[in-house]
């Protein structure tokens, strides 16, 4: 399993949400977030803002899905712009459900 | 070390914690957020009291997402079926929304205030 945590534009977040649940992977979950990139941030006429409001999804899927998944939220998130976002894949060791205590996704 | 990361309900995380206190791992960070599960999200799933004349009639659809919390503990290797186990009995409800646990390795931890590294930064 891995985890992916894409860091996004607020505005792309929800369209990702929803073509990854059309393509059958509705677990998720998303965090407001602030950050800032190799741009250190964006300058508005005189005003510099150094953290930018960024959406985080969070999601852990099985190994063979991951591009898919990856695929998929760079095709949604793409705008051509600085701060569009950053994808990370980590692994992940075991799941399990709360409910039924059951290992697994 | 591990991390584990558990996302539960959001009146669960202080029964969670005493429990985890209990056993002897007091540290950990919780962080509010949104999410779903494979059952997409629920109304029901919140149990709030809610007169039925107070309910719009034949509204079905849920929630797209369900508040949450999201903790993050981490711990050494041989401590982490003890408190995935703890988490897991603490939370069963037995209705879906109970949650989801993940176990990630790390690679390395550092307790700022001492400098120290690796497993003893770890309690």
């Amino acid at each position: 399993m891995k985890m992916i945590r894409a860091i996004l534009r607020p505005e792309t977040a929800e369209s990702v949400a929803e073509a990854l649940a059309d393509a059958g992977f509705v677990s998720m979950t998303q965090i407001r977030v602030f950050g800032r990139g190799k741009q250190k941030g964006i300058t508005v006429g005189t005003v510099r803002y150094e953290e930018l409001p960024k959406t985080m999804i969070l999601m852990v899927v099985e190994d063979k899905n991951v591009d898919d998944v990856v695929d998929l939220i760079k095709d949604r998130a793409f705008t051509g712009n600085f701060g569009d976002g950053k994808i990370f894949v980590g692994p992940v060791e075991e799941a399990y459900t709360v409910r039924t205590g059951a290992k697994g996704l | 070390m591990k991390e584990i990361i558990a996302i539960i309900r959001p009146k669960k995380v202080s029964p969670t914690r005493n429990a985890l206190e209990l056993i002897g791992f007091p540290s950990m960070t919780a962080i509010a957020v949104i999410g779903r599960g494979l059952q997409r999200g629920i109304a029901g799933e919140i149990n709030i009291e809610c007169p039925p004349e107070l309910l719009v009639p034949n509204n079905k659809g849920g929630m797209r997402y369900i508040p949450k919390r999201l903790l993050s503990i981490v711990v050494q290797d041989s401590d982490v079926d003890k408190v995935v186990k703890t988490i897991i009995d603490v939370n069963q409800t037995a209705q879906i929304g109970d949650g989801k646990i993940f176990v990630c390795p790390l690679d390395n931890a550092v307790r700022v205030r001492t400098d120290e590294t690796g497993e003893s930064a770890v309690l």
